[in-house]
């Protein structure tokens, strides 16, 4: 890919190249200015909770606390009694990353789930749940936790039918506008484009609500769903992406003279839709990733919004078919490699490692991206350096050739954007790594001391340790030397045992501990109180992989 | 009878590594009410540290603690309020010995050497218990400390550092 791009590069002519980059750069920068406003954010992992996962408490506790590694909102939680009745729970605060939920009821002895769905800031719902007892752990309850098949095929084809309208439709009204003189093949098909796009756009809004809440399709007229998925940062993407094909049936439908204007506003609205939301534009750094996912955006919309009305033109023989081809392919290949670019970049941020293509959900189905980009570079460079030059002095065989591969090239396209809108399911693995790198933390109550304990980062691996140690009721504990032990009796590993050492601000550190398999370690903190009185609690505590 | 002798063997061979791990005391029982003859053995340093110091904590109901001075060691003791009142030849006793040190000596690893005392083990002493004597044994730089005591229900053995101990019998 980066060896077409290049040879693109190369082969680009500079005075087309010159324009459109100035262009470009001023919306780029426009951009830049409205992403570095916006706060950084990844997915949130959840951190810490109280009471702890597979806790026994002897009684009901007044409260719940779940801390995340960001700010989220809560969507839906609820309790589920050991007699698998959910209770929803509505009486919540949020503090900084932490969410206190109020228990509104008595509970009788016995397991229950505490199942939560929060959303972070990159506009995708997490959640999960976690067990206590109250007395003596019994059976747990059924949660359902099963994936609602019919939703997922009702998000992704809306993705597919918003990418075909932003696109196709859209990116078409701007081939129309700019590319083509006065045949305007194709213009059927690019209206049709842009209605089935502000239908997918709408209908995507209340599919999001649906995710969010985590309700069946069902539920598609409530107006809490419509509320819900507009208070998600995809609220946005459907709104700019309503503006953007707005303009786009305006050039078409409006007067000639404000076409090209309108067709230009729909064009960079695509790529402030696209920017709005996202893996990709919730990822780190903000200033660069939002900018380009607006430059990918937009050059996708350059390239295979034309592809219809050429392909059209060729093939209807239309008087302003060369034209058409001639201005396109003057300008299609700095749009290319800005595109290529700017792909190769988000890649790059989102996957970390090459591990990560074949690791994870997300690497495949950028694998599978990239084999099907292959196709479309070669057939793109064939018609662009064997097929252009003969066509544009008029040869109709070849055009007719070019015309047929160009049908295929569409097919090529519209099978990425089926794949890129299974990205919507897969978290990318710069993700799953800032989920991996939180620490994990643990609260151990003891009658005679306690410990805050947290490991960082939470993984299999180099981490270090950090320890507040306090009497067994929140006083303070001057303790004359602290050990950790972590061991893993199934593992056949011998216990680790490190000295903490004191940094000075009250806390106990181990550095330089290496934790050599994930899974639960039970950690125990010795804490000598008086040169004869040592005081040992413990807790299991997970390590991830 | 072969039987037995190989059992008592085991019992022996066990009995002493178990001892010879740990500082531990050498009479393991002692009826309450009576004077009791501590012998604190320690067995070897912290880590293949020569041991410079040996310190030893005096438990709750534990009165009238004498210690034996030993050539070459300085010996001090910590002396403080007891928990309550107890009588000794009819005489209420209310603070004495807490902590029994014995510094400035030099044991190396290879050497073997006993630490001992006298107390008089009270009559309200739980019969049947254990009894603990914490003992905090200090090298050059290092330190052992042998101070668990186990929790109820807990194995004795599981301990790493466990406190020298003796059973309680009752009153004579």
């Amino acid at each position: 890919m980066s060896a077409i791009s290049s040879l693109y590069m190369v082969a680009s002519t500079g005075k087309s190249l010159g324009r459109i980059a100035a262009g470009l750069l001023t919306l780029t920068m426009a951009l830049i200015v409205m992403a570095s406003a916006n706060q950084a954010f990844a997915h949130a992992a959840l951190i810490n909770t109280d009471p702890t996962d597979g806790a026994v408490l002897a009684q009901a506790p007044a409260q719940f606390s779940l801390t995340f590694s960001e700010p989220v909102s809560p969507l839906v939680l609820t309790l589920v009694k050991p007699d698998g009745t959910p209770v929803a729970l509505t009486s919540f605060r949020l503090t900084d990353q932490t969410v206190e939920i109020d228990n509104p009821q008595a509970l009788k002895s016995g397991t229950h789930v505490l199942s939560w769905r929060v959303i972070s800031a990159d506009g995708h719902p997490v959640g999960g749940s976690l067990l206590f007892s109250i007395g003596a752990p019994s059976e747990p309850p059924a949660v359902s936790e099963a994936v609602d098949w019919p939703l997922r095929s009702a998000i992704w084809i809306g993705k597919v039918f918003l990418y075909i309208g932003l696109f196709l439709g859209a990116g078409g009204a701007f081939a129309l506008a700019w590319l083509a003189g006065d045949g305007r093949a194709g213009q059927r098909f690019v209206t049709a484009a842009i209605l089935c796009g502000l239908v997918a756009a709408a209908l995507s809004l209340g599919f999001q609500g649906l995710d969010a809440l985590g309700a069946p399709l069902s539920h598609l007229v409530q107006p809490v769903i419509w509320r819900t998925g507009f208070g998600t940062s995809f609220g946005w993407t459907v709104l700019v992406a309503l503006i953007a094909l707005g303009l786009g049936l305006l050039s078409l439908a409006g007067p000639r003279i404000a076409a090209r204007p309108l067709a230009l506003a729909g064009l960079a609205g695509i790529g402030v839709a696209l920017a709005a939301s996202g893996h990709a534009s919730a990822a780190e750094p903000q200033w660069l990733t939002r900018p380009m996912v607006f430059v990918h955006g937009v050059g996708i919309a350059f390239w295979t919004g034309a592809l219809v009305p050429l392909g059209l033109a060729l093939k209807r023989q239309t008087a302003d078919a060369v034209t058409v081809l001639r201005r396109f392919s003057s300008a299609i290949m700095p749009v290319v490699a800005v595109l290529a670019v700017a792909g190769v970049v988000l890649a790059a941020i989102q996957v970390q490692t090459p591990s990560a293509l074949v690791s994870t959900a997300y690497g495949r189905l950028l694998l599978v991206k990239l084999a099907l980009l292959v196709f479309l570079f070669t057939l793109a460079a064939v018609n662009r350096w064997k097929l252009t030059a003969s066509a544009e002095a008029g040869s109709t065989e070849v055009q007719r050739r070019l015309t047929r591969s160009i049908s295929v090239e569409m097919l090529i396209v519209l099978a990425i954007f089926g794949v890129a809108a299974g990205w919507r399911f897969t978290p990318p693995p710069r993700a799953l790594a800032i989920a991996a790198a939180q620490p994990v933390s643990v609260h151990i109550h003891a009658l005679q001391a306690m410990a805050d304990l947290s490991i960082t980062p939470g993984h299999a691996g180099p981490v270090a340790a950090s320890m507040i140690i306090m009497t067994g009721d929140f006083g303070p504990l001057d303790a004359k030397e602290v050990t950790l032990v972590l061991s893993k009796p199934d593992s056949g590993i011998e216990p680790l045992k490190r000295a903490a050492t004191k940094p000075g601000d009250g806390s106990w550190r181990v550095d330089n501990l290496v934790i050599p398999v994930p899974g639960r370690w039970t950690v125990r903190i010795d804490i000598l109180v008086s040169d004869f009185e040592m005081v040992k609690i413990e807790a299991p505590v997970d390590i991830r992989p | 009878m072969n039987k037995y002798l190989l059992a008592a063997g085991a019992f022996l061979v066990l009995g002493t590594n178990a001892a010879f791990a740990h500082i531990t005391l050498e009479t393991q029982e002692a009826a309450v009410g009576s004077t009791y003859k501590a012998v604190l053995r320690v067995p070897h340093g912290c880590d293949g540290k020569a041991t410079t110091a040996v310190r030893v904590q005096i438990p709750e109901g534990v009165i009238a603690v004498k210690p034996m001075p030993k050539p070459g060691w300085t010996l001090q003791t910590k002396k403080g309020k007891y928990d309550k009142s107890y009588q000794l030849y009819g005489q209420a006793v209310t603070d004495g010995v807490k902590e029994v040190d014995w510094s400035g000596g030099n044991l190396p690893d290879e050497f073997y050497d006993e630490f001992v005392f006298r107390a008089t083990l009270t009559a309200d002493l739980p019969v049947g218990q254990k009894l603990y004597f914490p003992v905090v044994q200090e090298c050059d730089g290092a330190a052992d400390r042998w101070i668990e005591i186990p929790a109820a229900g807990q194995d004795e053995d599981a301990l790493e550092n466990p406190a020298p101990g003796i059973k309680l019998l009752p009153k004579k």
